[in-house]
């Protein structure tokens, strides 16, 4: 406790017992006519217990004998003299001195227990405090100056700090005090000099403070590892499935190449005009779906690392589908577009989601059966421009909907056919990093629709018509 | 032109077009199909001489389509195969599949392997098969090497005798296993290995390092000559 506190509660106290005091005895100057004045000697009880319950048994018999004192000497015979005529009035005043001190002593008792009561309370509320917000999942090293706080309350010191480290550098003169569990050393509670933490509630308070702090510390080293153990496993997962997709599904498009470029090459086949085309047609379209999973793999790492920044700018949807359509397909008599009579404008990185728009629709022309059309819609809303890619392929489950965005997930768990897993989980990439939303809606065994939003972006002035 | 008829079956579009393409330009007459199912069917309304399968296919697997074209029909099957699918390899191999390619395959080996397929399934069953240095009178039960008789034990020579019937193609352990000791051993595999070594100490020239009886990792053997 400081020392101007301390100051204050004797002064308090003295006070508190002064003015007690002067009430009764002008209480019983008024009483005096009408009651037998020995008998009124009593009501200095009134003085005593308030002043042994608030401020300890000091006070209590300093007050019950100024009392006896002031009793005699204003209202006994003779009076204005400390001196007694009659001998009845020596045992009344000495029972009345008795009772004061006994009651004050029952009353400090009474206050003592209270206030230890008090203590223990605090001192539950604080572990109690504690373990919630460690079983909660809080961190610890951000409330460690809260449980200090706490601390030095319960401990009656004036502040405290709390660290965890077990070799905690104390500043000059520093009161330390240990946390232990055992021989393990949990951290140390250091207050400033001068501090006398109560030896009785340290050695009832500590040891629960640090097993609680050791708990929380135990937990966090365990989630640690967990996180740890699961960032290895998902990064293993990632090797395994750019392994996979570097196996298989670069292999697809490198064999029709390499077929068809040896087939062109090979003196013993025959081969009309109209076949080596198809053959040249070939090659030059999967060298560029080679390409595109390339750059599919290359997009992931770059989402993945968050280096994937866009560069915005006013484009209107019609020119990102138009270019999306020419880097895919040339002229895929497949894939039908219809376009709104406003063509809205957004604001995004033309690049990236032209990507977007190419995987879309890559993935509806590897659903859909070779003769059914793709269709690429353009809508308006106020807000919103939303492109939507529709195809008859064999639809997802609602389950799925959600799951196929992310990287490395296929529709069906082990169908290897149904490329790298990568392009719903960059376009949703993509789409997200420049402002807009991708989901997917779907009808099993009837087709799906995956829908590209982003807001609407006032459109360019146009010159005057 | 041969005038054979080869169904090529692969989900992927392109590869089913530069493999028509191509072996039509070989000569061949080409029917295709991109799922298990329609491969089937096409096969039933023409009867295939050849049939060109890829591994992983929508629906059936290669396998699947495997086993149902072996109940009613012995041409020979290819298998188009990646690195990665070993084991749905070896299960269409064990299933009845004649040969197989890896992905990305070159033309020459591909056609090369189509037409020893062929080649084998026209061969008529001769008494005696002459590969190599090694002479074998399936008749008497007896095999001679640069004219020498040798001493072959009965499971030896059975195993000698699938071989040379089926000169340089792949079998697998379990397709071995099951025609020389029976169906009940077929994942009796150490028996297969022990056999096979002891038969290259008689039949190789220099057994450690065998020019007729090769093995092919993972999936079986392949006699040559």
């Amino acid at each position: 406790m400081r020392p101007t506190s301390w100051l204050q509660r004797e002064w308090a106290g003295a006070a508190a017992s002064v003015l007690a005091l002067t009430l009764v005895t002008g209480a019983i100057y008024l009483f005096r006519e009408a009651v037998p004045v020995l008998s009124l000697g009593v009501l200095y009880l009134f003085a005593v217990l308030p002043v042994a319950a608030l401020w300890g048994r000091v006070y209590a018999v300093l007050v019950a004998v100024a009392s006896m004192l002031a009793f005699n000497f204003f209202f006994l015979p003779p009076k204005h003299t400390l001196r007694l005529e009659d001998t009845e009035n020596w045992f009344a005043l000495a029972v009345y001195l008795v009772t004061g001190i006994v009651v004050s002593e029952l009353a400090a008792r009474a206050r003592h227990r209270a206030a230890e009561a008090e203590q223990r309370e605090r001192e539950e509320a604080l572990l109690a405090e504690l373990s919630i917000a460690l079983l909660q999942g809080e961190q610890l090293t951000a409330g460690l100056d809260r449980i200090a706080e706490a601390a030095a309350r319960v401990l009656g010191v004036e502040r405290a700090r709390l660290e965890l480290t077990d070799e905690a550098a104390p500043a000059l003169g520093e009161k330390v005090l240990a946390l232990d569990v055992g021989a393990r050393r949990v951290g140390t509670l250091l207050m400033p000099a001068g501090s006398e933490p109560d030896p009785s509630i340290s050695s009832r308070f500590l040891p629960a403070l640090a097993s609680l702090l050791a708990v929380a510390i135990d937990r966090e080293e365990l989630e640690r590892e967990a996180l740890a153990a699961e960032r290895l496993r998902l990064s293993d997962s990632v090797k395994t499935a750019i392994l996979r997709a570097v196996s298989h599904d670069l292999r697809s498009p490198l064999t029709a190449i390499r077929v068809a470029a040896e087939s062109l090459a090979s003196s013993a086949l025959r081969l009309s005009d109209a076949d080596r085309r198809r053959q040249l047609d070939t090659v030059r379209e999967e060298s560029r779906r080679l390409d595109r999973l390339v750059a599919n793999l290359l997009d992931i790492s770059r989402l993945q690392t968050g280096a994937a920044r866009p560069r915005r700018e006013l484009v209107g949807v019609d020119e990102l589908v138009g270019q999306a359509l020419t880097e895919l397909a040339g002229d895929d008599p497949s894939v039908k577009i219809e376009l709104p009579p406003d063509i809205p404008f957004v604001e995004v990185d033309a690049v990236q989601v032209e990507r977007v728009l190419i995987n879309l629709i890559e993935n509806a022309l590897r659903f859909s059966p070779v003769d059914e059309n793709v269709i690429v819609r353009v809508t308006t809303s106020p807000i919103e421009a939303i492109v939507s890619v529709d195809d008859r392929g064999p639809g997802i489950e609602e389950r799925d909907l959600e799951r196929i965005f992310e990287p490395f997930e296929r529709v069906t768990d082990g169908d290897e056919r149904r490329g790298t897993g990568l392009g719903l989980a960059i376009a949703r990439g993509f789409a997200e990093a420049n402002g807009g939303r991708i989901w997917a809606e779907s009808r099993p065994g009837r087709g799906s629709t995956f829908m590209l939003a982003f807001p609407v972006a006032p459109a360019p002035v146009r010159g005057e018509t | 032109m041969t005038g054979q008829r080869v169904l090529v079956v692969d989900d992927e579009p392109h590869i089913l077009r530069a493999l028509e393409t191509t072996l039509r330009g070989a000569g061949y007459d080409v029917d295709t199909a991109t799922t298990g199912e329609s491969a089937l069917t096409q096969a039933a309304v023409h009867p295939p001489d050849a049939v060109i399968l890829d591994l992983v296919l929508p629906g059936k697997s290669g396998a699947d389509v495997c086993r149902e074209l072996r109940h009613w029909t012995q041409a020979p099957v290819l298998i188009l195969s990646a690195v990665g699918e070993e084991r749905e390899k070896v299960a269409a191999l064990d299933a009845g599949a004649d040969d197989y390619v890896t992905k990305p395959f070159g033309v020459d080996e591909l056609l090369a392997r189509l037409r020893a397929s062929l080649r084998r399934a026209t061969t008529s069953g001769e008494p005696v098969i002459q590969i190599g240095d090694l002479r074998i009178d399936l008749e008497k039960r007896a095999v001679f090497r640069n004219g020498e008789l040798l001493q072959l034990t009965p499971h030896e020579f059975a195993l000698l005798r699938l071989f040379a019937l089926n000169e340089s193609k792949l079998l697998t352990h379990q397709t071995i296993l099951r025609e020389v000791w029976g169906a009940a051993y077929q994942q009796e595999s150490h028996y297969l290995h022990v056999y096979v070594s002891q038969l290259r100490r008689k039949i190789e020239p220099d057994p450690s390092r065998p020019s007729h009886l090769l093995t092919e990792p993972g999936a079986g053997y392949r006699f040559v000559a």
